[in-house]
């Protein structure tokens, strides 16, 4: 562990290289992309998939983007798990109707939607890792109009996503699902602070065959506090609400995300249940505590609460049954103080400190009390 | 006219509120349990019957409804998928939630008793002798609306029937499983053959030397040699006399599968309070009692390694002879035991001949309870003459 930390100093403080990238006038450019990420993670709670606390390479990335013409692509492989990640054509011919097809990101969410080196804390908010789809093979139809006032995205992509899929394959995810996303920078080209805000609105639907859904409840470090041991069937509904706000040294950030799936004849007299419902929301903000980037680079704090829940809206009693209408679900409450440290064009040091609060201790990874403290470190070199 | 009204109502609704566990086991009563069950768990209950696989039901009897309770199918030789033999636990999936103040219930098919009364009255009988036995009633079953046959209701023999029965809702509680034959002999030091005979019904959370420290070193003491110290130090981990009670009523009622049962002890719970290592018997199952009117009286006790050395004892050996004595002019007084019998048989005989699932045919219920009225007049005077004999 220590040599891979080693390495990864080392190449932290190695002089910056230029960035390899081929082009040809311009109608060509290549960038050829890598990334690398190194975790290290301490938490009263269990780490899932990193139960000792160690070193964790989080993302070891390679790949390719650029333009051809009019085409746009992009070519990502995580090496570590070795798949595919982003694997897109994107023709952007026209600004107000724009094609993408491939393997990228459903358009849900802003936090899921923003580049894994642009984010402001170590993980994503959980509404965004859990409750937003991720990615999926689809097509989609992007644009600008209303002279960029108004950004949207529409698609249709074949399941709903990496997030909601299961690592135990019993468990159940969409089936073909249609998602649209709007954002609105109602001050564009506005010279005040009120400039730069945009708010959004996403939706997505799809249909979920019966079973337990492969949506849970995790911990920021992974850990299970709700296992969603319900039965579903039917549609699986989520939208979502967003805003951002950068004035100045200053960037504030909010999101709210609901998932519903129905569970149509699934009591126990084969009748309807009331939908699963998991949501939550978070506000989030960062302060530049460097006035601009220097031979020092630029440090930021950053400060987000965050809340996940599952359950049902029924006034019965609540119940753990996988039939329950009123399911007795759980809720987490996290925040998280942070420091950023952009070292330079490729590098990237981050420090979250995080508490936890699970409203149903026993369903959690700590039955016996419900509050606990994490701290994460991440070291991020990019290419 | 108003307050006439209000009265009429407020009468009629007094008796749905005041339901006891009492009126729910009125032998006199033939009860009335509706489950509800998802189509898709009941395929599941059925396909996988020999499975302790717990399901979602609602539960309903006069009116009074408790959703969310937890269904399994339950028994040993019993275990059907067209009749099967339920454990309800209504706390299963909702925290406290109880049915009359009790946690759990047993629905017991009564496959192996073609008479079905076997089990209620042996339980009558065991507690009219004043030792503890779960209380039950009958009923019939309907899951989903459909007649799925007559049960014995049954009443577990959980933490609430420690604290009812023993006043001691805290004490340790056993259920004996059977894994193979058992005659009390001691089964070494390792706690795993313990807990695979002896699962915890209470305290489930703690440790292995805990539980079963105990049990184990009562089965060690127990097959020791009979010497000086044998009977003091077995005294110290078990209440010798009431072993002695509870097995001379097994042994009157002819019971083929208990404590002395023909493939080893079997049907039981070993009852240890808190604050003491003193372990008791209460019985458990009885529908395989009233097996032959001439079953010796000391039927199989040579074989158990403990009811073998504990009946060298000459005062023992007078107190299982006593206890006979008195569970045959105790079943014989005003005709207590054949009078019990005939009472279930009215009460039931209507939902034993409609019961389409249970084992055998009507003309096998009704040679059963003639089997059995018979044994209730000819067994008294037989113990009888056998404790003469004996004594």
């Amino acid at each position: 562990m220590r040599l891979v930390l080693g390495i990864l100093l080392v190449l932290a403080a190695a002089p910056a290289a230029a960035q390899p990238s081929i082009t040809a006038g311009d109608w060509l450019r290549i960038d050829i992309r890598a990334r690398i990420q190194g975790d290290i993670r301490k938490s009263e709670a269990p780490i899932r998939g990193d139960e000792d606390g160690g070193l964790d390479i989080a993302r070891r990335r390679v790949g390719v983007d650029g333009r051809v013409k009019h085409v746009d692509f992009q070519i990502e492989y995580e090496v570590g798990a070795r798949e595919w990640r982003d694997v897109y054509l994107d023709y952007r011919r026209f600004k107000v109707v724009q094609v993408r097809g491939g393997i990228f990101k459903v358009p849900f969410g802003l936090d899921e939607n923003t580049s894994a080196t642009s984010l402001d804390f170590i993980y994503r908010s959980r509404i965004s890792s859990r409750l937003a789809p991720g990615r999926d093979r689809g097509v989609s139809v992007h644009g600008r109009v209303l002279k960029n006032i108004l950004t949207y995205e529409a698609g249709v992509f074949s399941n709903d996503g990496d997030n909601a899929r299961p690592s135990n394959s019993a468990r159940v995810f969409g089936n073909a699902t249609s998602a649209v996303r709007v954002v609105a920078h109602p001050f564009r080209g506005a010279k005040k602070a009120m400039g730069d805000l945009q708010i959004g609105a996403a939706m997505t639907s799809s249909d979920v065959p019966l079973g337990f859904p492969a949506v849970r409840a995790r911990t920021v470090l992974g850990a299970s506090f709700y296992n969603s041991d319900v039965w579903v069937q039917g549609r699986r509904q989520r939208t979502g609400l967003e805003a951002r706000w950068q004035p100045g040294r200053m960037s504030i950030q909010s999101e709210y995300i609901r998932l519903t799936d129905e569970r149509r004849a699934q009591s126990v007299t084969d009748q309807d249940l009331a939908p699963l419902v998991a949501q939550g929301w978070y506000v989030s903000g960062t302060y530049g505590l460097t006035r601009k980037r220097n031979r020092f680079g630029r440090v930021e704090a950053a400060v987000r609460y965050e809340t996940l829940s599952f359950g049902s809206n029924s006034d019965e009693t609540r119940s753990t049954s996988a039939r329950a209408d009123a399911v007795l679900g759980n809720s987490d409450r996290a925040t998280t103080l942070g420091v950023n440290w952009q070292v330079n064009k490729w590098v990237k040091l981050q420090a979250n400190l995080i508490r936890e609060d699970i409203e149903r201790p026993s369903m959690g990874p700590l039955p016996e009390r419900g509050r606990f403290w994490s701290r994460a470190f991440r070291l991020q070199l990019t290419l | 006219m108003t307050r006439v009204l209000m009265l009429v109502l407020l009468l009629c609704a007094v008796p749905a509120a005041a339901q006891t566990p009492d009126d729910f086991f009125d032998s006199r009563t033939l009860h009335e349990i509706r489950l509800s069950i998802h189509s898709a768990d009941l395929r599941q209950l059925r396909e996988h019957y020999l499975e302790d696989t717990y399901v979602p039901a609602d539960f309903e009897w006069r009116g009074i409804r408790l959703r969310n309770v937890g269904v399994r199918v339950r028994g040993l030789a019993t275990r059907s998928a067209t009749k099967p033999g339920l454990r309800i636990d209504f706390n299963r999936y909702v925290t406290a939630q109880a049915f009359l103040g009790m946690g759990a219930l047993v629905l017991d098919n009564a496959l192996k008793d073609p008479s079905f009364v076997r089990e209620r009255t042996s339980m009558a009988f065991i507690k009219r002798m004043g030792q503890p036995a779960p209380r039950e009633s009958f009923g019939r079953v309907y899951i989903n609306g459909v007649y799925e046959g007559l049960y014995a209701f049954v009443e577990a023999v959980d933490s609430v029937f420690l604290a009812r029965e023993l006043g001691d809702g805290l004490g340790y509680l056993f259920e004996h499983k059977f894994v193979n034959g058992f005659y009390g002999e001691f089964l070494g030091d390792d706690y795993a053959a313990y807990r695979m005979r002896f699962e915890p019904q209470t305290h489930r959370l703690e440790s292995d030397y805990t539980l079963y420290a105990p049990i184990r070193q009562l089965f060690l003491e127990v097959n020791q040699d009979v010497d000086m110290v044998w009977r003091e130090r077995v005294s110290w981990l078990l209440d010798v006399n009431q072993v002695i009670t509870h097995v001379a009523i097994e042994t009157f009622l002819a019971e083929g599968d208990g404590f002395l049962g023909g493939s080893g002890m079997a049907n039981f719970y070993l009852h240890r309070p808190v604050a003491s290592n003193v372990h008791r018997l209460i019985a458990w199952d009885r529908d395989t009692t009233f097996q032959d009117v001439e079953s010796p009286i000391f039927a199989r006790a040579g074989e158990n390694a403990l009811i073998s050395r504990l009946l060298q004892f000459r005062d023992l050996r007078a107190q299982y002879l006593d206890v006979l004595e008195q569970c045959a002019r105790a079943a014989a007084e005003d005709r207590w035991l054949e009078t019990e019998i005939y009472q279930m048989h009215q009460l039931i005989r209507d939902a034993a001949l409609t019961d389409t699932a249970k084992r055998g045919t009507n003309e096998d219920y009704e040679l059963a309870v003639a089997h059995l009225i018979a044994f209730a007049q000819r067994r008294p005077a037989f113990v009888l003459d056998e404790v003469a004999k004996a004594r």
